[in-house]
């Protein structure tokens, strides 16, 4: 019980460190961002190749691969999501799928197919109540916390963090101040682009890394972000974990079905609201009335 | 007198909708304009054109003899330029006074890096001075703590007000800034915008004609995207043609 309870949370917390950057995307851009996956495998490539380089030493690797990942986000975001912006969902959608499979093809390129397995940094087992727990996935969980805490704060306090969220909800009116709400937006999203990194480089031990690992918490990740509503930052911690404990549930129940359900209950949440309320939300709201 | 904002064959058209057609829109600079027209006549759509947020299909826009019509808005904002919204838009999660400071965030990086460093908090004290000024003038001093959400529609369209006053505009647009108000707020705004109308030039969009006819000293009346006619107000609104359009209308 304790071991699938500390998995929905581990996995929650992955699922939050990658959402953030999609859900500011969604919620600033309206542009459904598939290069985000890109971004988070390619990361995790690299994190693996600096590795060795490094004698090991995993914060420091996984430093290095953020660090490299920023500038390809900046390049994503100036030559390809800003041109999408006001575009109909569906380029977006196309366009930013396509960076998503160069992605794959470039890792299959360098890389292989091979799956990657990285192991635990930590590699200390925690006795829990007679269950053997890792100590690393607790680590990852309070990651998460940590993190949370750190970027409510620096959307609530910092002057480029509260450009933002008022670019979330009011995107014409943040430019109606004089403010050039692009620049803004790239800072936010090569914080998300380094975010997803970071998860993935801390999924890795936990998992194994494969050129397609990309379109699967792609997937996952709109589930989250849809819960917890596009834009919404708290929304998509509390969904990220909610859904986290899906997954570890209904994988103990039955393994098969564990990404079914999360399907399954973002569907239900749609479904509560009127489906068109969706649609609205997710083309934005007329742009100036 | 000069000319603070002219258009010449401004036009838009969404798909096949020609929403502002051929428009030669000009305000003389300290001028205070009224624009009016029947629901759906285009004059947001003017008003998106003059600021920036749609690019026009034809023509251009002309502001302080300055060609912007590439311009975005925050550009034309940093020129002067500033407007509200028909639907009111400050931001409800902050509040009222992390709005107006907000509103001059722009403010704090004007300059080279070294007097940013040396005077950084003498810019900051007297930000926060000019803010507490703008508050003061549209009366909200006491709510500056309140979250806007809980603002009633006309205090959030007196903030907006307020926000747009302090980005120090040469030009102000306001479009339909007495919608959705009670005659008191109606009053209230009215008597800020005679106090502050000297200024800078101001154009405003408004349906309820008879509460502007003090303020403004030109009027513009809209129809299917045209201005079909300018003018004095007394004799734009005696026109038969502006009669017809506005014919059955209670405001007039
Ligand atoms: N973004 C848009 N896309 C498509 N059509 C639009 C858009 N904005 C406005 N229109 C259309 O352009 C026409 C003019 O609209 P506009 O909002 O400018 O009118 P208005 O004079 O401001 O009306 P109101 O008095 O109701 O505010 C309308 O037919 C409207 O439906
Ligand atoms: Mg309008």
């Amino acid at each position: 019980m304790i071991d699938t309870l500390l998995y929905g949370v581990t996995i929650g917390a992955i699922l939050y460190i990658f959402s953030i950057g999609l859900s500011i995307t969604f919620g600033t851009m309206q542009i459904v961002n598939f290069a985000h996956g890109m971004v988070y495998s390619l990361g995790v490539y690299l994190f693996i190749t600096f590795l060795p380089w490094v004698a090991g030493i995993f914060p420091l690797a996984m430093a290095l691969a953020v660090a490299a990942m920023l500038p390809i986000a900046y390049l994503v975001e100036r030559f390809i999501i800003r041109r999408l912006y006001g575009e109909s969902l569906d380029y977006a959608i196309i366009a930013t799928y396509a960076v998503l499979l160069i992605g794959a093809d470039v890792i299959k390129y360098i890389w292989g197919t091979e799956p990657q397995p990285v192991s635990d940094p930590i590699g200390i087992p925690l006795v829990i109540f007679g269950v053997v727990i890792q100590l690393y996935r607790v680590v990852v969980f309070l990651s998460a916390i940590v993190l949370f805490i750190g970027l409510k704060i620096f959307f609530t306090r910092n002057v480029i963090g509260k450009v933002v969220i008022a670019a979330l909800e009011d995107r014409d009116g943040v430019r109606a101040l004089g403010l050039d709400v692009n620049k803004y937006f790239s800072i936010a999203f090569i914080i998300g682009s380094g975010l997803a990194v970071l998860g993935g480089v801390l999924y890795s031990p936990i998992t194994t890394s494969e050129p397609y690992m990309g379109f699967h918490i792609l997937l996952l990740a709109f589930a989250v972000v849809i819960v917890g509503g596009m834009g919404n930052l708290t929304g998509t911690f509390f969904s990220a974990f909610a859904l986290g404990m899906v997954i570890a549930i209904t994988g103990r129940l039955y393994s098969s079905a564990a990404d079914t359900m999360v399907f399954v209950v973002m569907a239900l949440v749609l479904l509560k609201d009127p489906i068109f309320n969706f649609f609205r939300k997710l083309v934005g709201k007329p742009a100036i009335s | 007198m000069s000319e603070m904002i002219s258009t010449s064959g401004l036009t838009k058209k969404f798909k096949e909708l020609v929403a502002v057609n051929q428009v030669n829109f000009r305000v003389a600079e300290g001028q205070v304009a009224g624009v009016i027209g029947p629901n759906g006549s285009g004059k947001t759509t003017l008003f998106n054109l003059l600021s920036g947020y749609f690019p026009p299909s034809e023509g251009q826009v002309t502001f302080q003899g300055e060609d912007v019509t590439g311009q975005p808005p925050e550009a034309r904002v940093a020129m002067g330029m500033a407007r509200t919204f028909q639907l009111v838009s400050v931001f409800d999660h902050l509040t009222v006074w992390e709005n107006l400071v907000l509103s001059n965030v722009r403010f704090r990086h004007n300059g080279s890096w070294l007097t940013n460093f040396f005077f950084k908090n003498a810019r900051k004290k007297a930000i926060l001075e000019y803010c507490q000024e703008s508050l003061d003038t549209v009366a909200l001093s006491d709510q500056a703590g309140t979250v806007t959400s809980e603002l009633s529609y006309g205090d959030k369209r007196m903030l907006e007000i307020a926000i747009a006053l302090s980005l120090k505009p040469k030009l102000l647009l306001l479009d339909e800034p007495l919608a959705g108000l009670s005659d008191h707020e109606i009053g209230e705004v009215i008597e800020l915008l005679q106090k502050v109308k000297s200024d800078f030039t101001l154009v405003i969009i408004e349906h309820k004609i008879s509460k502007i006819m003090d303020l403004v000293e030109s009027l513009s009346v809209m129809n299917e995207g045209a201005i079909i006619c300018e003018g004095e107000p007394d004799e734009v609104l005696s026109n038969t043609d502006v009669r017809e359009c506005y014919w059955g209308r209670e405001d007039c």
